[in-house]
């Protein structure tokens, strides 16, 4: 039971690194706005983590320097999906290169540096008590019992309020919401912002909270694959949790694998992941299932008042 | 006087060619920028780096030598955006090409150079094809995003590389995971009084045939039009998932060519991370030539210059990540110039420009 | 409207320039720490060189960058180290090319640019490079090669008996462990990773007779995620001591913060966690690159040489126990004591009878590993659960 309770307690800790980027790429795409880019801006806002505490030894300024970053790319963002109307696939995959490029530039200083100051674990006074639940939810670190916030505020914003009613209608009919005088401009680049900060937040969990480290490349594909848990989760924040979990426990699995399967060979195990969420991404979202999950209706699809 | 953007009809041909020029121009200003904050002259960096990666024989042929793999993903990759297909798999494909290829080296015997070379060839786009089919049957047959997919497969792609290289394939006289090299009749000779391998030739008449497939044929026609759009496809009444299926064959085949290229032509062996990225620069290559696949050539050498030229300027401090930088930049800035080839500055008066425009809309 | 979005834009590219001219900054502290990680290690070739050392030029490259805090910055202070002790300038004479992908068309480049800056020795300095770099020497015959790891044709190889202080680790937590389960977490499947943790495991077992160590792959060189949950599985199946080859922070910080201890890879990485690093292995390759660049200048160097140099020469070392965590004074006694007679060449780690964990004899009885089978590793001591 403890054995299991660890392991759950760690896939928290490694899901929280994919749901940040993946609760932020939801609510951008809702509004319409597909980011590919995930990758490259969690590399910046680890490093532009990283590099505040290493030179300012202060925990508030790295979240601000992170949240100030994050907009800064959501905006370049948005300037060139929303107002350029670019093709946002490969605006994504610039926004990639680019993050990855200039992490690794402005990086190159810090690498190897130890700041020796992160998100130390911070349990909860009364609710870590909880037998088993305690320990796995509520012995985490502040950035977890952020984002746990974070999750409940959007699911509420998303499916209970007026202003998330209009965010839904963003991705899909961004056209009424222009005939009944909503900014419909202005919707998708404040929407953008706030998703790309969450997904840089992703990044900055990894080198300040989850570890204390700056490398280059140090995400190591869970932006791409907080891509895919959008997908999978059908623009839902909270199939993004079980996802993210979902994920997380199978990779984490795989290390038992190795300790008591050893026969089987380590990299194949490694493959399982991968494997998975192709499986489940055919089964969630392919049509021959009648209830299968489509994707926003505007996804990818710049607004162009003109051909309205 | 108001100031904004106005629709034009159709950009003059000269503008099309200078506009993404000035955004790469831009793009190089803009990292210079950050290259003086460093505290390098960005102009002799530059001038460098150029210099070191195509002002001399062998700085120019390095550069050719980088770039090879980089053409064949990236004409892999234009072939799939033809079609609206985002593949993001070259990498995986590649991987899958390398690993074909040298599975008929380990399994076996060694043959005469005139049917080895061809039987690697094949199997190695056959790979490649396969992998890219993989991924796009789902798309095919039941609309699922095949940009995920192929991006899944690259990891696993990668792995089975891994695998291989660690495991049953390694050369048990080296400690790092290589296989043995290749006999000589897998070898791709070089270019006659190069060191540029004869896959560089492959490259351009694989680009050329593409060029003309495109342009001439009818198939290459239907391509287009489901590109522009498939209502409209299904109305001329094209087979829509065959030439999904088809398409992204011709795509994995010539990102596993590549992988057969740089297995025979360069490396002669095999070994983990093979494509090294060549798979994702691909895409920023196949989008900066508009899916030009002569275009991709030259965009191709290019990106092989930014990386060996990013080495000399290394030696004089600057970090080795610019390459990756000025390529990300350059890729944002021509996109954001994008926006040039439908619209146009004005200054006008508000009244004028709303007319302007409904005037397009008509 | 759209000129205060244009106006935004261009406000968010000084910002991130302002951002990047912050980083240029920090470079200094990362250097003159790198350089002033290792102190000048005893040299009996001094004297002797009477070589022109001004005008040689030393170029070397490697796949990370040189503050990795790990397997690069290690090879770059043995680098300059050995320079220093020569009375080398390191500026002038040293190019130290990062990032440099193990992977032919890019070694070719850049092994191209150094031997156009002038270079007359290149250091491989990531064992990647090793079949790659046996390839090209033969196409710049002015210039040497040196490469780390493997003996390769045509190029000079270089190797630490690195087992000799892995077993010092592997000695020491054993001598700490009140139980005989152990764990290691490990990168990739390479000889050298599989010599550490072999070694480790003969360590534990000259400590604890029945004493055996759990490997867990990290499947990856550097991935702060799969190393942190490789030190968290160990640590859930009730592993508290753990040796480990990696080169992210990652192991010794979830070590830290599940209270068991671990040993250090790489250079002593005490600072990282305190409370958990109870010594670590380090390479200490000045002496070895000292003798390399002494003989490339005089002239004598053959590319017939491998260094394969141990504790005796003072390349295979350990950290300073860390003494907050270890208040036994004999367990400090014992290791210093085993690390003189291997030192002194009196203990062999690699000696019969020795059997690997499918239960194959490896060396017989009274007879010792030759050194290229210690060099290949292709087995696991018997006290290792796991394959490779």
């Amino acid at each position: 039971m403890s054995l299991l309770t660890s392991i759950l307690a760690s896939t928290i800790s490694v899901a929280v690194i994919m749901l940040y980027a993946t609760i932020g790429e939801i609510i951008s795409q809702r509004a319409g706005i597909m980011n590919l880019g995930l990758e490259g801006i969690m590399l910046m806002g680890a490093v532009s983590a990283y590099f505040t505490v290493v030179h300012t030894h202060s925990l508030a300024l790295a979240i601000l320097t992170v949240i100030v970053v994050g907009a800064l790319l959501g905006l370049i963002y948005a300037f060139i999906t929303v107002t350029l109307q670019a093709n946002q696939v490969v605006a994504g995959l610039a926004m990639m290169t680019f993050g990855s490029g200039l992490s690794g530039f402005i990086g190159n200083s810090i690498t190897g540096v130890a700041a020796n100051l992160k998100f130390e674990s911070l349990p909860i006074p009364l609710l870590s008590k909880i037998p088993v639940i305690g320990k796995i939810f509520f012995s985490q670190n502040l950035l977890v019992y952020i984002l746990y916030v974070i999750v409940a505020i959007v699911i509420v914003y998303i499916y209970k309020t007026r202003p998330g009613m209009t965010l839904r209608a963003l991705g899909e009919n961004p056209g009424a919401l222009d005939a009944v005088g909503i900014n419909v401009f202005a919707l998708r680049y404040a929407y953008c912002i706030v998703g790309t900060i969450l997904v840089a937040m992703g990044g900055a969990y990894m080198s300040i909270a989850y570890s204390n480290s700056w490398q280059e490349g140090m995400t190591g594909g869970y932006g791409w694959i907080a891509a895919a848990l959008v997908v999978f989760s059908a623009w839902n924040p909270a199939m993004a949790v079980v996802g993210s979990v979902l994920f997380g426990f199978i990779s984490i699995i795989g290390n038992y694998m190795q300790a008591y399967f050893p026969f089987i060979p380590v990299k194949f195990v490694a493959m399982l992941p991968y494997i998975f969420t192709i499986i489940v991404l055919i089964l969630t979202t392919g049509n021959f299932r009648k209830k299968h999950t489509e994707a926003p209706a505007a996804l990818c699809v710049p607004y162009d008042r003109e051909s309205r | 006087m108001k100031f904004g953007f106005e629709k034009r009809d159709r950009m003059p041909g000269y503008m099309r060619i200078l506009n993404p020029v000035i955004f790469v121009i831009l793009a190089l200003a803009f990292c210079g920028i950050l290259i003086l904050t460093l505290g390098f002259n960005p102009l002799s960096v530059y001038t460098k780096m150029l210099k070191s990666a195509f002002g001399t024989g062998r700085g120019l042929s390095q550069s050719i030598l980088y770039s090879i793999p980089l053409m064949l993903c990236g004409l892999a990759v234009s072939v799939a955006f033809k079609m609206n297909l985002n593949n993001i798999g070259a990498e995986g494909q590649y991987a899958i090409g390398a690993f074909a290829a040298t599975a008929i080296v380990q399994f076996l015997p060694p043959m005469p150079v005139c049917i080895q070379l061809p039987v690697m060839f094949l199997v190695a786009i056959i790979a490649g094809a396969i992998w890219g089919g993989i991924a796009v049957l789902p798309k095919a047959f039941w609309d699922v995003n095949e940009t995920i997919v192929t991006l899944m497969l690259n990891y696993v792609a990668l792995l089975v590389l891994d695998y291989v290289c660690y495991g049953p394939w390694r050369n048990t006289t080296l400690t790092v995971p290589y296989t043995d090299t290749f006999p000589e009749s897998a070898w791709l000779p070089n270019i006659p009084g190069t060191n540029i391998g004869i896959g560089f030739l492959i490259a351009i008449v694989v680009a050329i045939v593409i060029y003309l497939f495109f342009r001439f044929t009818t198939s290459g026609y239907q391509i287009s039009v489901i590109r522009n759009s498939i209502s409209a496809a299904k109305y001329a009444g094209i087979n829509i998932k065959k030439n999904i299926i088809i398409v992204m064959l011709i795509s994995g085949a010539l990102a596993g060519m590549a992988g057969f290229v740089q297995v025979c032509g360069l490396t002669h062996k095999l070994q983990p991370n093979l494509p090294n990225n060549a798979g994702f620069t691909a895409i920023v290559i196949a989008y900066l030539s508009k899916f030009n696949p002569l275009v991709v050539i030259l965009v191709s050498i290019f990106f092989g210059g930014l990386t060996t030229g990013s080495y000399a300027v290394q030696i004089s401090g600057v970090p080795s990540q610019v390459a990756t930088l000025i390529q990300g930049a350059i890729l944002l800035f021509v996109l954001a110039g994008e926006i040039f080839t439908r619209y146009k500055f004005s200054f006008s008066h508000k009244e004028k420009m709303v007319s302007a425009n409904k005037g397009g809309e008509a | 409207m759209k000129m205060r979005k244009i106006l935004c834009l261009i406000l968010a590219l000084v910002m991130v320039a302002s951002m990047a001219a912050c980083g240029s900054d920090s470079k200094q502290p990362a250097d003159s720490e790198a350089a002033s990680g290792e102190s000048a290690a005893p040299s009996g070739d001094e004297g002797s060189a009477s070589a022109d050392l001004s005008s040689i030029k030393v170029g070397a490259i490697v796949n990370v960058v040189k503050g990795d805090g790990g397997w690069c910055q290690a090879q770059y202070e043995g680098l300059t180290t050995a320079m220093k002790n020569l009375g080398m300038d390191v500026d002038s004479q040293l190019i130290f090319l990062e990032n440099i992908a193990e992977e032919q068309s890019s070694v070719q480049a850049a092994v191209d640019q150094l031997v156009n800056e002038g270079c007359n020795i290149i250091f491989g300095a990531s064992t990647g490079y090793a079949p790659i770099l046996s390839e090209l020497a033969p196409s710049y015959p002015d210039v040497k090669f040196a490469q780390a790891g493997d003996k390769v044709d045509n190029i000079v190889g270089y190797q630490i008996r690195d087992y000799e202080a892995m077993f010092l680790c592997g000695y020491t937590m054993g001598l700490l462990s009140d139980s005989d389960q152990m764990g290691y977490s490990a990168g990739m499947s390479e000889a050298s990773v599989r010599r550490g943790i072999n070694a480790f495991a003969l360590g534990a077992k000259a400590a604890r007779e029945n004493a055996t160590v759990q490997v867990m792959w990290a499947n990856s060189w550097y991935d702060i995620a799969a190393e942190t949950e490789c030190a968290n599985t160990l640590i859930n199946m009730g592993i508290k001591y753990i040796g480990i080859n990696a080169s992210s922070p990652a192991i010794p910080e979830a070590c830290q913060a599940a209270g068991v201890y671990c040993t250090g890879y790489h250079m002593d990485i005490k600072e990282r966690a305190p409370k958990s690093v109870v010594t670590s292995f380090i390479w200490n390759w000045a002496p070895i690159m000292e003798d390399i660049i002494t003989k490339c200048a005089e002239g004598t160097l053959s590319t017939d040489d491998y260094y394969f140099w141990g504790s005796d020469k003072d390349c295979a070392k350990i950290a300073p126990i860390n003494t907050d965590i270890v208040s036994d004074q004999t367990v400090i006694d014992k290791v210093a004591e085993m690390q003189d007679k291997i030192t002194k060449g009196e203990y062999q780690v690699f000696a019969g009878e020795l059997k690997d964990n499918k239960g194959n004899v490896l060396v017989n009885e009274g007879e010792v590993m030759s050194d290229q089978d210690i060099l290949s590793q292709m087995f696991l001591v018997e006290n290792v659960i796991g394959e490779w």
